[in-house]
């Protein structure tokens, strides 16, 4: 905390009108598992400090994992050198941030099992349980399980006088299973991921699953391919969660409005003209952001810019409401930051990014949609997935598809896909799964940025249906 | 920069902890300064350095890792008793290769001073070059300007010693006129290479080409595609069917059609890591010298890229694409070529009745790797041509197409090749453009 004071020190000295620094200290323990034996248990550790300056306006950040005094005070010349650079080219008077009020906190996410506490020898134990589960099995020619364990020490001060200390946590863990035929190979997989202990992973039980697992993989080899037509979709609701991450959760990231990130992950079609009128999806449709959902591997404490978790409604009845926004793009619509900056590590600046963004739960059951659906197809967990630049035309590929005729489900089918537009695809949702059906999804792998970020975030989502969708798109 | 001197320090002291185990070292440093502009202002603006050793500790058939991004003794001391310790708790793997002293690969010059030295101020110049450019036009410039400096380091305990530096400078555009974009890009070692006028010509040319985009039925056109979109296109070649690893689980097409036709005769991809046309580099993961690998020898499937782990299990040797130490993520090709041919975008354009011209690909996937059909849509750039001339500028086009039957159809390749990233930054390659007859478009962006 001491060394931080002083970097900022530094860096106001040098002319800085507004600093914060962050310390990061990050351990994580990846284990792979492989049913041929291969197995890969490995410690991985990385600490040390990024510094963010604004000076005449414009922005500069530097990072050093070297945390001796001589190199801090480096760090705080360096940054200010960059600032001053991007001063060269900025528009008008430049960025200025309103003052915050001090504030010293800690947050720590709620834990039952410290995953570090439990041996490595266990965790290996649980993932070799799940996969003799399939060892033998005709047909199956690779089976893989994974786990990770995260943790992470971060200390935040500003030159508001905002003094953060938080300990996140997260888990997860997977199961994949290949099933190889003499002109094909087809694969099923679980994963999910939150912020949560070791308690999580148990609850996984992927003992269970593989062996669903298993025997789709192997069905999948003599499914018919998923026809091509315009259908009702039916998603589960791993795919549900994708659908949002991808066709909500980043068209409502701010900085994409803003063309900042044109060069690389694209732009957004939701332009600000529409924020509060635009109809988004159908009445069915209610989005939020909620970075304060227990588990959710989104929730924290406080964002890299010292704000406070919050909830924020971004499509209410089906109408856009708000993005995530920043400390500096919030005031274009004169409103606060609502929390959405984050970095990952040490090494990076913070960016608008996602937290839990989620599909709030309906009233129907997954049977009762089902039943309700004369013709069409139900498919689950993403294969692929592909959007355009401003998150308009999308294309999603799943690992297994169902025909649904009459309210049953029939014959399996694979290589499904579906394709559309966001807001006709969204409008035409007409039934979302309950409370009973709801989770929030880990999604461990969200990248943004340049140099690229890939950071963790939550879903909260349900089965749901979407009418007159164009499936089966391949040629 | 750490420097070869005390990179050396560092992996002798890790490897003499192990005491009895077999240890292999892998150690990068980078050094990332990086700015980037939006609309006319720079909006981000970075200098990031770090490193990573990640240390294998390995005792018969059992192997463990461990990574810090610190350096100091009792660091270093931590991640070798924590490799050890992985490797304690791990299962025996049968098909675990033994470390070996690889060969000293040849020394190729990759690092450039001049790159490694740029000032942000510089890099502000370069940036306001093509700001300048858009402002007199008035219309929006976006885009990044990155230099890096990356050190890779590898030593083991039977005797593998190798060491590396290199730079790399990335500066490219999107050029904003309304909803209309062009796009333009440089991938050089050496950033005086870069000609900032020329770069921002090229997407201020494109943005202003025609005025309202026009719809395009999906279908099948004969389509060019600029260099950059081959990178996009051959990417998923290379990700999901030329590592052995695919081929030996039986997903890529190279497990059961190695030496049958699968594409075009016209159509020829290799990699090598020492062809410093491209962005070559003398060994990889394992220390292994790089070799030349042919992947499509005239339309022929003739070859993949092995580790050591997938060398062992067809018996083979490592061609030097290692991404891991003893292949705890899988071979990947490195820097690859297509072969030119006599054509010129001029000719292909002239040649073609109707047809589509693509720039460049956004956020593409492969959701069939066996026929490796692939799908994403067209950006910053698409025109549609008639009687040998672009007439219009169309809306976004979704593909969705069989790489496998996209270069059976090789209608023309031009006579130069360039050196390119594709949209995931996944590899840096050297590709020609190409014209590909009915080529599938099966979307629209239009809303």
């Amino acid at each position: 905390m001491l060394e931080l004071e002083k970097v900022l020190g530094i860096a106001q000295k040098l002319g800085a009108e507004y600093a914060d620094a962050r310390y990061v200290s990050t351990k994580a323990e990846p284990i792979f598992l492989e049913s041929d034996g291969a197995s890969s248990v490995s410690t991985s550790k990385s600490t040390g400090v990024g510094l963010r300056v604004l000076v005449d306006g414009a922005w500069g950040f530097a990072s050093t994992p070297n945390l001796n005094e001589r190199s801090l005070g480096q760090l705080a010349k360096e940054a200010v050198e960059i600032a001053s650079a991007s001063a060269m080219y900025k528009k008008g008077e430049g960025t200025s941030l309103d003052p915050l009020p001090s504030i010293n906190v800690k947050y720590k996410t709620p834990v039952k099992v410290d995953p570090f506490s439990v041996k490595a020898e266990e965790k290996l134990e649980y993932l070799n349980d799940a996969l003799s589960e399939v060892k033998g099995m005709p047909d199956i020619s690779r089976a893989r399980a994974s786990m990770i364990s995260y943790t992470e020490e971060k200390v935040f001060l500003s030159t508001d006088g905002r003094k953060i200390s938080q300990n996140l946590t997260y888990t997860g863990a997977g199961i994949s299973v290949t099933a190889r035929g003499p002109n094909d190979a087809q694969s099923r997989s679980f994963d999910d991921y939150a912020s949560s202990g070791y308690e999580f992973v148990l609850d996984l039980d992927l003992k269970t699953k593989i062996q669903d697992l298993a025997r789709e993989a192997r069905e999948l080899l003599n499914a018919p391919v998923c026809p091509e037509g315009v259908t009702d979709l039916v998603m589960g609701g791993s795919m549900t969660a994708l659908q949002i991450h991808e066709s909500c959760g980043h068209p409502v990231e701010l900085d994409r409005v803003m063309g900042w990130e044109t060069t690389y992950a694209g732009t957004s079609f939701l332009t600000p003209e529409k924020k509060g009128t635009f109809r988004y999806g159908s009445p069915e449709v209610h989005i939020v952001a909620d970075a304060t959902i227990p588990e959710g591997l989104g929730s924290f404490g406080y964002d890299d810019e010292g704000i406070e978790a919050q909830r924020t409604d971004l499509i209410v009845d089906g109408i856009f409401q708000d993005y995530l926004t920043s400390r500096e793009l919030a005031p274009m619509f004169d409103q606060e930051s609502n929390g959405s900056m984050r970095a990952v590590g040490w090494e990076n600046l913070p960016m608008i990014r996602m937290t839990n963004i989620n599909l709030e739960p309906g009233d129907w059951t997954l049977d009762e949609i089902i039943r309700d659906t004369q013709d069409g197809i139900f498919v689950d967990t993403p294969k692929s997935w592909s959007l355009d630049d401003k998150r308009l035309n999308f294309h999603f590929g799943q690992e297994i598809a169902f025909e649904i005729k009459d309210g049953s489900l029939g014959r399996m089918l694979k290589n499904s896909a579906y394709t559309g537009m966001t807001p006709e695809f969204w409008r035409s949702c007409d039934a979302v799964a309950g409370k009973d059906e709801w989770k929030v999804w880990g999604t461990p792998g969200c990248a943004k940025g340049e140099p690229v970020q890939v950071i963790h975030v939550g879903h909260g989502a349900s089965p749901a249906r979407f009418r007159n969708i164009k499936v089966g798109v391949e040629e | 920069m750490i420097g070869k001197e005390d990179a050396f320090k560092v992996l002798d002291r890790v490897l003499s902890y192990g005491e009895g185990v077999d240890i292999a070292a892998h150690l990068t440093s980078e050094d990332i300064s990086l700015t980037r502009y939006a609309r006319n202002q720079i909006h981000q603006n970075l200098r990031r350095e770090n490193c990573h050793l990640t240390v294998t500790a390995v005792k018969g058939k059992k192997v463990g890792a461990a990574s810090t991004n610190l350096l100091d003794e009792r660091s270093l001391r931590w991640v070798v008793e924590q490799a050890k310790e992985s490797m304690e708790l791990a299962q025996e793997d049968p098909d675990l290769p033994p470390l070996f002293r690889a060969e000293p690969a040849a020394p190729i010059n990759t690092y450039v001073p001049y790159t490694a030295q740029m000032t942000p101020s510089e890099r502000a110049l370069g940036c306001g070059a093509v700001i300048s450019a858009a402002q007199k036009e008035g219309i929006l410039a976006s885009g990044t300007y990155s230099t890096l400096v990356r050190e890779t380091v590898v030593a083991n305990t039977p005797g593998t010693r190798a060491y590396n530096v290199a730079t790399e400078a990335f500066f490219k555009t999107v050029v904003e006129s309304g909803d209309n974009t062009g796009y333009a890009d440089r991938l050089v070692r050496d950033a005086r290479d870069i000609d900032y006028d020329q770069v921002a010509r090229e997407a201020v040319e494109r943005a202003l080409l025609f005025d309202e985009p026009v719809d395009l039925k999906p279908g099948r056109y004969d389509t060019i595609f600029l260099e950059y979109a081959v990178a996009d296109l051959i990417r998923f070649l290379g990700y999901v069917a030329f590592s052995a690893a695919a081929k030996q689980r039986g997903t890529s097409f190279m497990a059961t059609k190695m030496g049958q036709k699968v594409m075009g005769d016209n159509v020829t991809m290799w990699d090598d890591g020492m062809d410093t046309r491209g962005f070559a580099s003398p060994f990889d993961a394992e220390g292994v010298p790089r070799e030349k690998v042919v992947f499509i020898d005239k339309g022929v499937a003739t070859g993949v890229v092995y580790d050591t782990r997938t060398a062992a299990k067809d018996g083979v040797t490592s061609t030097g694409h290692a991404t891991s130490v003893l292949g705890r993520s899988q071979p990947m090709p490195h820097n690859m070529f297509m072969a030119t041919g006599d054509s010129s975008l001029e000719d292909m354009i002239l040649s073609t009745e109707k047809g589509v011209l693509v720039t460049r690909f956004h956020y593409t996937h492969c959701p069939e790797p066996m026929r490796v059909v692939a799908t994403g849509t067209t950006r910053d750039g698409t025109f549609l041509i008639e009687d040998g001339q672009l007439v219009a500028r169309v809306h976004n086009l979704r593909f969705t197409e069989s790489m496998l039957d996209a270069f059976s159809n090789v209608e023309a390749i031009s006579k130069d090749a360039r050196v390119v990233k594709d949209w995931w930054s996944t590899f840096i390659s050297v590709f020609p453009a190409v014209k590909i007859k009915d080529f599938n478009f099966t979307g629209s962006t239009t809303f």
